[in-house]
């Protein structure tokens, strides 16, 4: 069984988020409630002010901590690495929420981040929080796949609907397999300049162990010893991995 | 019958006050989340998650837990002078714990999945189950104990015994659902839990004098004697004790973090320069004067205005507790900088308004119609 894992090439990614809409347009996602977000940052000040951007997907963590503390077991690791919701079980305590050091999670019985909301001109049917007029994944309430219902949280599933039907051994799910499209998720798929990879972490072979052991590739936040199955390598514009710097280090004294 | 005459006029004033306030307040707020639903909140995905209801769901959690302690007074540490206010005060912790859990059941997406969900997935290594199960059991000790005293049996000391653990347990519990939280270092913490347990003394304590004081109008004259003499005895004294432990948490929990670097704790920085901040230090420093002055703590009404100034200052602190331990932004959204702001929206005030009503207007309710006053020794 592969445990998939991603890196993303920060060397090669131009911030332009075509993975945002990507992921929008596969998974019914709205702005303010994108499983996939680029998050951009400025550091320093005029004149050596500097634009940073990190893509951010769901870190699909080798002990995630929202797994730990989800009261109803409604979070669960798969077998082949991923963590997935159970939207039936969900009781949206949002402790996931709280609980992730990524900021991954979403709870979008909230208000719109842009108005006038667009799920009430497309209503959602029954539980469900809108009815797109494009239509994702089939429904797969189990796995936190499709449109989000009401009262639960959701997150990135690396497109459990098109990696779990991947063919099985495959190591490598890339766009330069012609026969492996269709797995590969949408992120990964539309990223013009290449700088996402996916693959079997516990493959040495696999393409993503590669580039990780080539480049040094890094985990975000690695104290808090969730063990991200993403990894970064670092590059000159968007920012480092191992460099992000935080709220309080950025800041002048004053 | 003097007596119950003048105290039960303002119980009276208390419960339409109360019973008034919590129509409005449950009109409001459900007239709001039946047609936004959880839109109506000020809470967001990509700032603060746990809002005003969590930080009322906390204070009257430790409220109850608090409560249960000075209950279980006689029983544990064979202090028997508190005996006249056991009944009192484990209906009193009995309503808070309701009205906690009412308004955990409005802040969730599917409180009544939980139900069942819960049971049947059961995830030990959560810190919110084992506080639900402590607390549930809680509450089944107490309203069986509380149904035990009403029916005029005053045995069972070990039932008492064993509440006071699962309280302590719960509360504890309770604390570490946010002392675990290595990722937001303001929350994260071993001596998270006790700190949870002193504020649960404090604020039970409070609660405790308060009530006691309101039942029989601010006047030590229209006690009896052994409710008199443990409130102007050691029940306050009690109350100093509590308080001053309360203060030197306080004070060097905001020392470290005003001193330290270490991310995270920027928010410590920003709450001492918040009024809410000077209003409750004023207001903790305030009642611990009076406690601490015998000639002021035996007065009812100086009794009153510290227990009220406690428990306002109590309230403010879990409200910079729980927001304030998400207000440094992880990866969510553009980056930001700053801190998160976040303002409870109206709706979240009037639910924690209905929490409030429902805790008085149901300890007046109870004042009138289960006879609260009886005591051990009165069989």
């Amino acid at each position: 069984m592969a445990k998939w894992g991603m890196v993303i090439d920060l060397e090669k990614c131009t911030g332009c988020q075509a993975c945002t809409t990507a992921c929008q347009m596969e998974n019914n996602r709205l702005p303010g409630e994108s499983w996939q977000d680029v998050l951009f940052y400025t550091e320093g000040k005029y004149p050596n002010a500097q634009m940073k951007w990190i893509p951010r997907p769901c870190m699909q963590c080798e002990n995630p901590s929202c797994v730990t503390v989800c009261p109803t077991k409604a979070t669960y690791k798969t077998e082949d690495g991923v963590v997935l919701v159970d939207w039936n079980k969900c009781i949206g305590c949002k402790y996931c929420m709280i609980a992730c050091p990524y900021g991954v999670r979403f709870y979008t019985d909230e208000k719109p981040l842009i108005e006038p909301n667009v799920k009430d001109v497309f209503k959602g049917d029954g539980d469900l929080t809108w009815n797109p007029p494009y239509k994702g994944p089939q429904q797969d309430n189990t796995k936190g796949i499709g449109i989000q219902p009401s009262g639960v949280v959701s997150k990135c599933n690396f497109c459990y609907h098109k990696i779990s039907k991947a063919p099985k051994g495959t190591v490598n799910l890339s766009n330069d397999d012609p026969a492996l499209r269709e797995f590969v998720p949408a992120c990964v798929r539309t990223c013009a300049p290449t700088a996402r990879y996916f693959g079997d972490l516990d493959n040495p072979n696999s393409e993503v162990n590669r580039i990780i052991a080539a480049k040094k590739g890094t985990r975000l936040l690695e104290h808090t010893g969730n063990k991200p199955q993403v990894y970064y390598v670092t590059g000159a514009g968007a920012a480092g991995g191992t460099v992000i710097p935080g709220g309080r280090s950025s800041k002048d004294k004053a | 019958m003097t007596t119950q005459t003048q105290a039960l006029g303002l119980v009276n004033t208390i419960m339409m006050a109360s019973g008034a306030a919590l129509l409005v307040s449950l009109a409001f707020a459900f007239t709001n989340l039946i047609s936004s639903g959880h839109a109506s909140f000020n809470t967001d995905s990509a700032g603060v998650t746990w809002g005003l209801l969590i930080v009322t769901y906390v204070f009257l959690s430790m409220a109850s837990t608090g409560l249960a302690m000075v209950a279980a007074m006689a029983a544990m540490f064979g202090a028997r002078q508190y005996a006249p206010l056991i009944k009192r005060c484990t209906w009193l912790s009995i309503v808070t714990l309701v009205a906690a859990f009412a308004t955990l059941a409005l802040e969730m997406g599917h409180p009544f999945r939980m139900l069942w969900a819960v049971p049947l997935n059961f995830q030990p290594a959560s810190a919110m189950v084992w506080m639900g199960i402590f607390y549930s059991i809680c509450l089944v000790l107490l309203a069986f104990k509380f149904t035990k005293m009403h029916g005029g049996n005053w045995s069972g000391e070990g039932l008492t015994k064993a509440g006071f653990v699962v309280e302590v347990l719960a509360l504890g519990t309770l604390g570490s659902a946010f002392g675990l939280m290595a990722m937001r270092p303001a929350w994260f913490g071993a001596e998270v839990p006790l700190l949870f347990l002193a504020c649960g003394a404090v604020i039970g304590v409070a609660f405790a004098v308060l009530i006691n004081q309101l039942t029989y109008g601010m006047d030590d004259k229209a006690m009896p004697e052994k409710v008199r003499s443990v409130m102007t005895g050691s029940l306050p004294k009690l109350f100093a004790a509590t308080l001053g432990i309360y203060l030197v948490s306080l004070l060097f929990r905001t020392v470290n973090g005003l001193w330290t670097n270490a991310e995270g704790f920027e928010v410590v920085g920003a709450m001492v320069t918040s009024p809410w901040f000077m209003i409750e230090v004023i207001a903790l420093v305030g009642a611990f004067v009076i406690m601490i002055n015998p000639a002021m703590r035996a007065v009812g009404t100086m009794q009153v205005v510290a227990a009220v100034a406690t428990i306002v200052a109590m309230f403010i602190g879990r409200y910079e507790f729980v927001i304030g331990g998400q207000l440094v932004p992880l990866f969510k959204g553009a980056w930001v900088q700053g801190l998160i702001s976040y303002t409870p929206s109206a709706t979240e005030w009037m639910i924690t308004l209905m929490a409030f009503s429902l805790v008085f207007a149901g300890w007046a309710l109870g004042e009138k119609m289960l006879n609260l006053a009886a005591a051990p020794d009165d069989k």
